[in-house]
């Protein structure tokens, strides 16, 4: 569960988020949709206490985050936009290092190359140094770390950057009884993943419906809308 | 979770080039500087202990002469070459090797390897204690300058801390993984130092504590790097910004400051070149100081006193050797300003070392360094208790010649000739190194320092972990 209650983030006198409030409930996908510098990031850090809120609260399963931020995070997974890995390490040992991290009872070989698998890394990448993965490969990398940590919600920074549509419909389908908020500027992504969308822009949530309500046009138009107004 | 970190650091340190490279050759230094440093200590050992056993040969073969000319002809006395100089040989090489004993005269030292070696022979020495000062602190600069800047670029940092790793848990962890690589070089190292040691055959019951102090002063050198290394890179902004600060203060703490706080302490303290105490001491010899007479007015002085002493009226009735008399009075008058001078050269001496070892509380180097010199036995302190040594060898030398010329020469005074028994009964010079207790009390300030510095170390590693921002 992921709950934010009129969370607000000011940089002096810039308001990078003003107040907002919502509920993930275990199983729901919200797609955060905006532009750059809409609030989806900062909403992002803020659930990891990364930025020191301003105002309102955050918690993760019922944890505020501000107030015991490495319980918060042990609930967490969180993928950014661009998954970085150790260059020198091969991409078992990555998810190994990672896995043995998040807290999660530690993984054998077998299970972490499994793994691997069913996120759609190449069998033979699996043991190579990251340093020559290409982007998708890393995103996989860092979905199949998500997945071990079997976290009770995902903070998702345009996750699927990156990786082909197939494998994006795979990531899809892992996503599963967790609570999941979702940073995008992908229209169709927010559409064919969210049960859930909110708009945002300059800091503020000006709009949510479900997914299933508007059609891609529709969301589109509505996007722009907001954008324009 | 300390375990995984530690692992995770040293594969990635091992498996970077760069850094399996410079570790290899900073290896290599060592090994070379001990390998060295061992030659020339079984060499300067043999050479001075065949030196000293050539110089007693020949005091003992004097033929019957007068004990005045034997305390002339004289002795050498050779500092003997402390087993731990294989690792530091500290002042060594400037203080001087051997000093001449002889009647009359308190000499200088000789044979300073320094004096003759260009300038830059004498900057660039590699010893095992200059590459553990300079250059495994330049190590570690290298090894963990990125440790948290480079991950924050990276966008790893970010990754690591939303999976809920304690950030000071991250820090121990990158500081051991650290400590681990650094490892692959110093046990290694060290191994072939103590062999390097042991193989030399000096007293175990004597070196062996003093290494194992050096080691715990040498770790506490490399935490407080490694804490102040860790500490750059938490703050940094970039892995360029974190090398390029971390670069700046060796630079500033390890190359400079020892420059600047040298000439600093000279400043403060300053003590006179070579030629100008020699006239200082030839000018009170002559002409006294503080009220005490001038030689020739005070053996004058001393003449009137022993012939009232004995009751008669000229040197020709006494019943003991004028001559025999007069020379011991001689040398306790010259001893007299010896004493003062070559007091307050050592004390000048001693407030530099002070200053130089307060300064450590700016550069970590100064304590380390004095404690390397003083564990090796090469500090100015041990220089000090050999001269100290000799000197009061020279005294017991010169006083027995003179003490038998004064009983035995009565009326012959210099036409008396003693036989080589005289010779035999002054014992060969020994000098015995002071024990670890007094130097460790000299070095205090270094010691308290240094662990500070190792406190400071650690703190600085949890601090900067604490606050770190991804």
């Amino acid at each position: 569960m992921l709950e934010a209650h009129a969370l607000t983030k000011q940089y002096g006198d810039r308001v990078a988020l003003h107040p907002l409030t919502l509920r993930v409930a275990p199983g729901e996908l919200l797609c955060l949709l905006g532009a750059n510098g809409a609030g989806k990031t900062t909403t992002i850090n803020l659930f990891l206490d990364f930025v020191p809120r301003s105002g309102g609260r955050a918690l993760v399963d019922g944890i505020d985050v501000a107030e015991a931020p490495l319980e918060a995070r042990r609930r967490l997974a969180y993928i950014p936009e661009q998954v970085q890995l150790y260059r020198t390490l091969s991409g078992i040992e990555n998810l190994d290092y990672f896995q043995r991290l998040s807290g999660a009872a530690p993984l054998d070989r077998a299970a972490l190359r499994a793994l691997l698998d069913r996120v759609g890394l190449p069998r033979d990448a699996a043991d190579r140094r990251v340093a020559t993965y290409s982007k998708g490969m890393r995103q996989k990398v860092g979905i199949a770390i998500a997945i071990a940590k079997q976290a009770r919600a995902l903070l998702l920074d345009e996750p699927t950057s990156g990786l082909d549509p197939q494998a994006s419909n795979e990531f899809s389908a892992l996503l599963d009884q967790v609570a999941i908020l979702m940073a995008t500027h992908d229209l169709f992504r927010a559409r064919e993943t969210g049960p859930h969308i909110a708009i945002m822009k300059q800091g503020r949530m000006v709009d949510r419906f479900a997914a299933a309500d508007v059609g891609h046009a529709d969301l589109e138009r509505l996007y722009l809308d907001h954008m324009r107004s | 979770m300390l375990a995984t970190i530690i692992r995770k650091e040293f594969t990635e340190m091992w498996r970077d080039g760069r850094v399996r490279s410079s570790a290899f050759a900073l290896l290599a230094l060592l090994a070379g500087a001990l390998l060295y440093g061992r030659a020339q200590t079984r060499a300067l050992a043999a050479e001075r202990h065949a030196a000293a056993e050539a110089t007693r040969a020949d005091w003992l073969a004097q033929p019957a002469k007068n004990p005045h000319s034997a305390a002339h002809y004289g002795i050498y006395a050779f500092k003997p070459r402390a087993t731990l100089a294989t690792l530091d040989d500290g002042v060594d090489p400037y203080a001087g090797m051997l000093t001449w004993l002889e009647a009359h005269k308190r000499n200088e030292f000789a044979y300073r390897p320094a004096q003759d070696a260009t300038g830059a022979q004498r900057a660039g020495a590699l010893t095992a204690a200059t590459t553990l000062q300079l250059l495994v602190p330049l190590l570690i600069v290298v090894l963990a300058a990125g440790s948290f800047a480079g991950e924050r670029e990276a966008g790893t940092l970010r990754q690591l801390l939303a999976l809920g790793v304690p950030a000071r848990t991250l820090g121990a962890g990158k500081a051991l993984g650290t400590a681990a690589a650094l490892g692959v070089v110093l046990v290694p190292a060290a191994t072939l130092g103590v062999l390097a040691i042991v193989g030399l055959g000096g007293d175990a019951a004597h070196d062996l504590p003093r290494v194992a102090v050096l080691v715990g002063a040498y770790l506490l050198y490399f935490v407080a790097w490694l804490g102040v290394v860790l500490a750059i890179s938490a703050r940094a902004s970039s892995s360029r910004v974190a090398l390029a600060a971390a670069l700046g203060v060796w630079m500033l703490t390890t190359v400079l400051a020892p420059r600047v706080v040298t000439e600093i302490a000279r400043a403060r303290h300053p003590t006179p070149s070579a030629a100008t105490f020699a006239a200082a001491v030839r000018a009170d010899l002559e002409q006294g100081f503080d009220g005490h007479a001038g030689q020739a007015e005070a053996m004058q002085a001393f003449e009137r006193r022993v012939l009232a002493q004995y009751r008669v009226d000229s040197v020709s009735q006494l019943p003991v050797s004028f001559a025999g008399l007069a020379l011991e009075e001689g040398e306790r008058v010259a001893n007299l300003v010896y004493d003062r001078h070559h007091g307050r050269l050592w004390d000048g001496y001693a407030a530099q070392d002070r200053v130089r070892a307060w300064s450590a509380l700016v550069a970590p180097v100064l304590a380390v360094r004095a404690l390397s010199m003083g564990l090796s036995g090469t500090d100015v302190a041990h220089h000090r208790a050999f001269a100290d040594a000799a000197e009061a060898y020279r005294r017991r030398l010169v006083g027995a010649m003179n003490g038998d010329m004064a009983r035995n020469a009565v009326g012959v005074d210099y036409d008396y000739k003693a036989t080589p028994a005289l010779w035999a009964s002054v014992g060969s010079f020994v000098f015995e190194a002071p024990p670890l207790g007094a130097t460790l009390a000299v070095h205090r300030e270094s010691l308290l320092l240094l662990g500070w510095w190792g406190l400071l170390g650690v703190l600085l590693v949890a601090g900067a972990a604490g606050r770190v921002r991804p």
